[in-house]
């Protein structure tokens, strides 16, 4: 072995050491303060009402400044932990993004140290990874006006009943949840959907293709087209329903069959302070906090006791609420990340072929 | 066609000295290169390492052989080209006016071109939606005045795509048109008259041929840049029209498939290059 190499491998072993008798002495007390930390999340009213309810106590809590950042994009998030300059310490991100980035080990593991999920419905407790945010879920929605004394459509069956429902309708330019709502539509019982029978799907999306006005792209778009009356009825995450209606928009929600999921928050690998990003995680667990945050944009928080904390008129527009949540379904996201590349090829060709 | 093939052997010797005087030292070519070198190549040949990542070119034979891809390419050139001709006929009238009108008016003209170019792209996207819906502004007068029973479908389809792109783009194609318009020599035109051409012939045979090279460059940004596109036919298209761009950043964003992403990419990098080649030898042709 030459000199170079004894060397090293001396170093190596020093360094070794050395880490072992430090870890434990810096973890035993809290890394330093960093002057901000940044946030990634999905912008416009919902960073407002994060800020209200959750940024804003972090800063007091801490002496930490939250630095915001949107939209939320997974490809980002990949490239910013290959190239090794992470610059956000916690995004937000959708469901199926976040076990593909899991699975391509782009995140940082939660540390359930200081993250307490006691408070969540058990089958979420064991997260490793994906820190569980909210729920949303993808409802169908129609204009009170077109429907005559309350007649309105019940399930996905009545969407699909044009003659009994006429005029336009919107949905989503996506297979996910249009390909439930067709299966629902076709008479498959909602607790047999998964796995999904793609080709029966396709047949019954079929039928209601010439229906569609506009395969809608954002979620701004989706209760717009109703404000429009570029359609009489569409599918659409239900806080923008809220939203619109609470600007006085005639727009009915009906909870029947809509497509629960949960949004999530992950710290990406290799994260400038982290800790505090484990930190702000914990923060968001409370119940109270998840409260405010529920009052302002009707995405409640999956604290179970959040709901004690949300006002009572506004408990009908929450999925979680006891009346609307037996009436959806959850979405399977494993299932949707298994084929979820497939089903939106096989989308762009149905919506291409005339 | 001989005769003209002709014009370009002999011409061509006489081009090369004025190009070298041009160029000036190497060492000034240097930091261009290195600089283009770093922010362009480097990131392109990454790509390229990507799209043939493993070895394998199943990427790209995913991309060449499955329907989908193929036939989204097709649209994705078709559409470009369309918006590049209707911003070519549109934009060489307005480039004129321009180029002949008083400074002041040339001023307003240029106002209303740049107000929408420093607008976002989202919100002319959205403000077209209000005036070409069913129940937009459009629509109402045109119902109103009873120039039509149902309302027109001016939005969600091909057409909408065009209006908006081509609202999008036009002044990428107005302002080399028009900076070539005014390096016309007017007298060259008067000369011609002066000579007994008709206006219709003074305009083929003289000012048109002057102002080629800026129609040449404003074709090829166009063309390129509507090959690009990709929020303005997401939304204007309601869903159904799919441009290739849609479809790469599906795989960057949402299945994280760079592999495939990026062989999209250099498939599409190819079909342009190739396009721009095919316009710039047209150019060196006509302006040799």
């Amino acid at each position: 072995m030459s000199a170079i190499g004894v060397l090293r491998c001396s170093l190596k072993a020093a360094a070794i050491i050395a880490t072992c008798w430090l870890v434990p002495a810096v973890w035993a007390q809290e890394p330093p303060k960093p002057a901000q930390i940044v946030f990634n999340d999905s912008g416009g009213d919902m960073t407002k009402a994060m800020r209200e309810a959750f940024y804003s106590e972090f800063e007091k809590r801490y002496g930490i400044r939250v630095v915001t950042t949107s939209p939320i994009d997974a490809g980002k998030l990949k490239a910013m932990v290959e190239s090794g300059n992470v610059e956000w310490s916690v995004t937000e991100i959708g469901p199926e993004e976040a076990m593909l980035a899991e699975k391509q080990g782009l995140l940082e593991p939660l540390d359930r140290k200081v993250i307490d999920l006691s408070g969540y419905p058990e089958h979420l407790q064991d997260r490793k990874f994906i820190m569980p945010k909210g729920v949303y879920s993808t409802v169908l929605g129609y204009r009170e006006d077109a429907f005559a004394g309350g007649n309105g459509p019940r399930s996905w069956a009545d969407f699909w009943d044009t003659k009994k429902f006429p005029g336009p309708r919107t949905l989503r330019d996506s297979p996910v949840d249009n390909l439930e709502f067709a299966l629902m539509a076709d008479g498959v019982p909602p607790d047999k959907l998964y796995p999904l029978d793609v080709d029966r799907a396709f047949r019954k999306l079929d039928a209601i293709k010439p229906h569609i006005a506009v395969w809608w792209k954002t979620g701004a778009q989706s209760a717009q087209l109703l404000v429009d009356k570029e359609a009489v009825m569409g599918s659409a995450w239900n806080g923008r329903y809220y939203v619109a209606i609470k600007n006085g928009a005639p727009l009915h929600i009906e909870w029947n069959q809509g497509m629960i999921k949960e949004s999530a928050f992950v710290i990406p690998r290799g994260a400038k302070d982290a800790y505090w990003g484990q930190k702000m995680l914990a923060l968001i667990t409370e119940a109270n906090l998840q409260g405010i945050y529920a009052n302002i944009i009707t995405y409640p928080g999956l604290n179970l006791k959040s709901m004690d904390y949300v006002q009572a008129d506004l408990k009908q527009f929450m999925p979680t609420n006891p009346d609307n949540l037996p009436k959806q379904v959850w979405t399977d996201a494993k299932w949707w990340l298994e084929n979820g590349s497939s089903a939106q090829e096989r989308w762009s060709k149905w919506i291409l072929a005339q | 066609m001989d005769n003209g093939r002709l014009n370009v052997v002999k011409r061509a010797p006489r081009r090369i000295p004025v190009l070298r005087s041009e160029q000036g030292p190497v060492l000034v070519g240097l930091l261009p290169i290195l600089f283009l070198g770093f922010l362009f190549l480097l990131p392109v040949a990454r790509l390229l390492m990507l799209s043939v990542e493993g070895g394998t070119l199943v990427h790209f034979h995913k991309a060449l052989f499955g329907e989908l891809y193929l036939r989204v390419f097709y649209d994705t050139f078709k559409i470009a080209i369309t918006v590049t001709l209707l911003s070519l006929f549109l934009a060489y009238p307005v480039a004129y006016v321009l180029s002949t009108a008083s400074p002041q008016w040339a001023l307003i003209g240029f106002l209303f071109l740049m107000l929408p170019f420093w607008t976002s792209i989202l919100v002319r996207t959205y403000a077209w939606m209000i005036l070409l819906g069913r129940n937009g502004v459009l629509n109402q007068i045109l119902v109103g005045l009873g120039l039509v029973r149902e309302p027109v479908a001016l939005l969600y389809n091909v057409p909408g795509v065009l209006i908006g792109m081509v609202h999008v783009l036009l002044p990428y194609m107005v302002f080399p048109i028009y900076s070539a318009m005014l390096r016309v020599d007017r007298d060259l035109l008067l000369a011609a008259e002066g000579l007994g051409a008709s206006s219709l012939s003074v305009f083929w045979r003289v000012f048109l041929p002057l102002t080629l090279p800026g129609v040449i460059a404003g074709t090829a940004l166009v063309f390129i840049l509507s090959l690009g596109f990709y929020i303005t036919p997401a939304l204007l298209g309601g869903g159904r029209v799919i441009m290739i761009a849609v479809l790469i950043e599906q795989q960057v964003r949402q299945f994280l498939e760079w592999g495939f992403a990026s062989a999209l990419s250099i498939i599409l990098l190819s079909f342009a290059l190739l396009a721009f080649f095919a316009l710039n030898r047209t150019a060196w042709r006509r302006t040799a």
